[in-house]
């Protein structure tokens, strides 16, 4: 429509300032576009971010702190196990080696060297006490170091021995008795010996007593995978084999009867000692493998968390995906109907101004032309030959009327690229001209937390009348409504049938209502309470377009607070116009 | 026909009496008055057949004139001459029942032709 109209024109300024005014939109418009595609780009990738993060991170805590709870939980379980099960051997081996001590002692208590020096009494003594075949010989030796008697089946070997400056045969002879560590016999069996000195140390009782029960016990005890069980001496050295054949003693003090607990990174001991600290009892389970299972089943989650996390990535990057466009969207549905509006407010202001324009220049044109007309009568009445070259002047005059002519329908023509939109009055329905208003500023009010409740009446009237006019004053009217709310209000807009088949529109805010002196002046041209901001002429204009439809417009307070600005209009205008 | 009474409104005044020269050339006696104020009170005391008003006015306007003597001397045939061609001007003026509505600048014969036409309305 502009640029039909305004080619015609050859009105070079206005054309010329037309362009400037859309080329300078396209340019600015270009530009913002530029910079809100990397706008929308940032907030999708941040959004992806934002719904990663919170949903990954409580993923990843809850799993990593329920791992360490499990294993934690583990490593305590294990401990007070381990703990139990290194009293309960402690107790089994220490009342073995006591009951071998106290069946020597008893030996020795009850019958004197000399019986047990002759080899039937001892024969007969080793078979009543070797039922079990827990002692594999018994000898008696006297103080010189010799055997005296001797039963088992190293009696060729030991017969010449003198044990005379042993340390272990001095020992006894010092302190009364002796157990000795273990060590492996001829015949690959393990043995520890026990000695008893009797009450005047002239003779010593020797047994031989096989420790392969403190093995099976400690093979029984049922650490897992990569567990161990040894006893060691005070000098480091096993006394049963160690199942890894890396036995360590763990560090911390060792108080019989309660196990030393103790951890490091891969493993868990519990020690005890036995025979007053002589021997240390050791009981080891590898973290790592009796927590392979535990590990295994980590493992698999930790793929499942992996896969749960590449489906929340995948469903944020939809999701905002979605949610983006939505928005841009939306944006440029607001844009548009922005664009609309300003266009529709552009149009009516250029409008105006061609329409004044073509008035200020259509007033000297009749006063050319009816001045030509007139030095053209007058022409016509000079008597032939008084004025020379009368045809010359005739001919000046009708040029000059032609041109005016030409003038006149250049203004005529602007007039009518003045007339927006119809150009004649057309049927309007009210309810669609203020619902498309509404959508003009909805965004503009939103921003502003100001809600706009429509009340129209279903079945109003078909109004004749000029709808893009009636529609400028309406998005007036709102605007201002809006301005004088500032933020957060209502603006209700009421559509109701006047007796006489008219239209009655009311247009209510909750903003601070109209001023003392307001009221009287808010429809005169350049009356603004919006210094700076507004040129006053938006209600002025409304009321003179009102006017001339044949309606009304009046502004008042409401009794609530707020104003509320009241337009009726009859049911057509310009009858006589349309026939 | 008999002798049209013409009263001719508008505030430049080269240009009304040169219409008013012209108009009597065409034996079209028009008496003028250069503002709405001044029309009126040349209507209340001499009431014409056919008006010819222009607009916009310093003062009271045309259309404010027009109201008037619609109201008050609906018998006058009234032809709006006018420069401004806004489209709710000349709806209220129909509505206000004006005999035409001539845009500015118009020839000379086609206005006397209208004036002409007005005047046999009335008489009808």
């Amino acid at each position: 429509m502009i640029s039909g109209d305004a080619a015609a024109l050859p009105g070079h300024v206005l054309r010329a300032s037309l362009m400037k005014m859309y080329t300078a939109t396209i340019k600015k418009e270009a530009l913002e576009t530029g910079s809100r595609v990397s706008y929308y780009t940032r907030q999708k990738l941040l959004f992806i971010l934002l719904m990663t993060l919170v949903s990954v991170i409580p993923l990843a805590g809850i799993s990593y702190f329920s791992f360490s709870y499990y294993k934690n939980s583990w490593i305590d379980k294990t401990s007070a196990e381990l703990a139990s099960l290194a009293d309960s051997r402690t107790e089994i081996i220490e009342q073995f080696l006591a009951s071998q001590n106290n069946q020597l002692q008893t030996l020795v208590d009850l019958n004197s060297p000399e019986y047990l020096g002759q080899q039937a009494n001892l024969e007969k003594i080793f078979n009543s006490i070797n039922r079990s075949g827990v002692i594999t010989d018994l000898g008696l030796i006297d103080q010189s170091g010799v055997h005296r008697a001797y039963v088992g089946p190293f009696a060729q070997q030991l017969a010449d021995k003198n044990y005379a400056q042993a340390d272990w045969f001095l020992e006894v002879i010092r302190n009364g008795d002796f157990t000795s560590d273990i060590f492996t016999g001829y015949r690959g069996i393990p043995h520890f010996v026990i000695a008893i000195a009797d009450p005047a140390r002239d003779s010593v009782l020797r047994a031989t007593v096989n420790s392969d029960m403190f093995n099976s016990l400690l093979a029984e005890a049922e650490v897992g995978p990569g567990g161990d069980a040894y006893i060691l001496n005070r000098a480091g050295e096993l006394q049963t084999p160690s199942r890894l054949g890396s036995p360590e003693m763990p560090g911390g003090d060792l108080a019989a009867g309660s196990p030393a607990l103790y951890h490091t990174d891969d493993f868990i001991y519990a020690a005890t000692s036995l025979r007053n600290g002589e021997w240390n009892l050791v009981l080891k389970e590898d973290i790592n493998s009796s927590l392979a299972e535990f590990y295994s089943a980590r493992n698999k989650a930790i793929v499942l968390i992996g896969l749960a996390v590449v489906l929340i990535i995948t469903v944020a990057t939809l999701l905002s995906s979605s949610l983006i466009d939505r928005i841009k969207e939306a944006d440029q549905q607001r844009r548009q109907l922005n664009n609309r509006m300003q266009d529709v407010e552009k149009m009516a202001l250029i409008g105006r101004l061609a329409s004044s324009v073509s008035h200020e220049i259509n007033n000297p044109l009749q006063i050319i032309e009816s001045q030509a007309g007139w030095i053209g009568e007058l022409l016509e009445d000079e008597k032939e030959g008084r004025v020379g070259d009368i045809g010359e002047y005739q001919d000046a005059v009708t040029k000059i009327r032609a041109h005016v002519r030409r003038a006149r329908d250049i203004t005529h023509r602007l007039l009518g690229f003045s007339k927006t939109g119809a150009e004649a009055p057309t049927e309007a329905r009210i309810n669609n001209l203020v619902r498309e208003t509404v959508s003009f500023l909805k965004d503009d009010a939103e921003d502003n937390r100001i809600a706009i409740v429509s009340d129209l009446q279903k079945d109003m009237p078909l109004l004749v009348t000029y709808p893009s006019q009636l529609q400028q004053v309406f998005l007036n009217i709102m605007k201002n409504a809006i301005d004088a709310i500032g933020q957060d209000g209502t603006i209700n807009i009421r559509t109701r049938t006047t007796s006489d088949d008219g239209a009655n529109i009311e247009f209510a805010d909750t903003g601070p209502g109209l001023g003392e002196g307001v009221q009287d002046r808010i429809f005169d041209s350049f009356f603004t309470t919006k210094q700076g901001r507004n040129t006053g002429l938006g209600l002025s204009i409304s009321y003179n377009i009102i006017q001339r439809l044949g309606g009304d417009i009046e502004a008042k307070n409401r009794e609530q607070g707020g104003s509320v600005f009241t337009i009726t209009l009859p049911s057509g205008i310009g009858k006589n116009y349309l026939e | 026909m008999d002798e049209i009474r013409l009263l001719l409104v508008d505030d430049e005044e080269d240009f009304i009496r040169a219409l008013s020269e012209r108009l009597h050339m065409r034996d079209l006696a028009g008496q003028t008055a250069f503002s709405g104020e001044q029309a009126l009170e040349f209507v209340s005391e001499e009431e014409p057949d056919v008006m010819v008003l222009d607009i916009l006015m310093p003062g009271m306007d045309g259309m404010e004139v027009l109201r008037r003597v619609r109201s008050m001397y609906p018998q006058i045939q009234v032809i709006i001459h006018t420069g401004h061609g806004n489209d709710l001007d000349e709806v209220e003026a129909w509505n206000l029942g004006v005999f035409d509505y001539l845009k500015k600048p118009v020839d000379i014969d086609l206005l006397v032709e209208r004036i002409k036409a007005a005047y046999l309305n009335k008489s009808e």
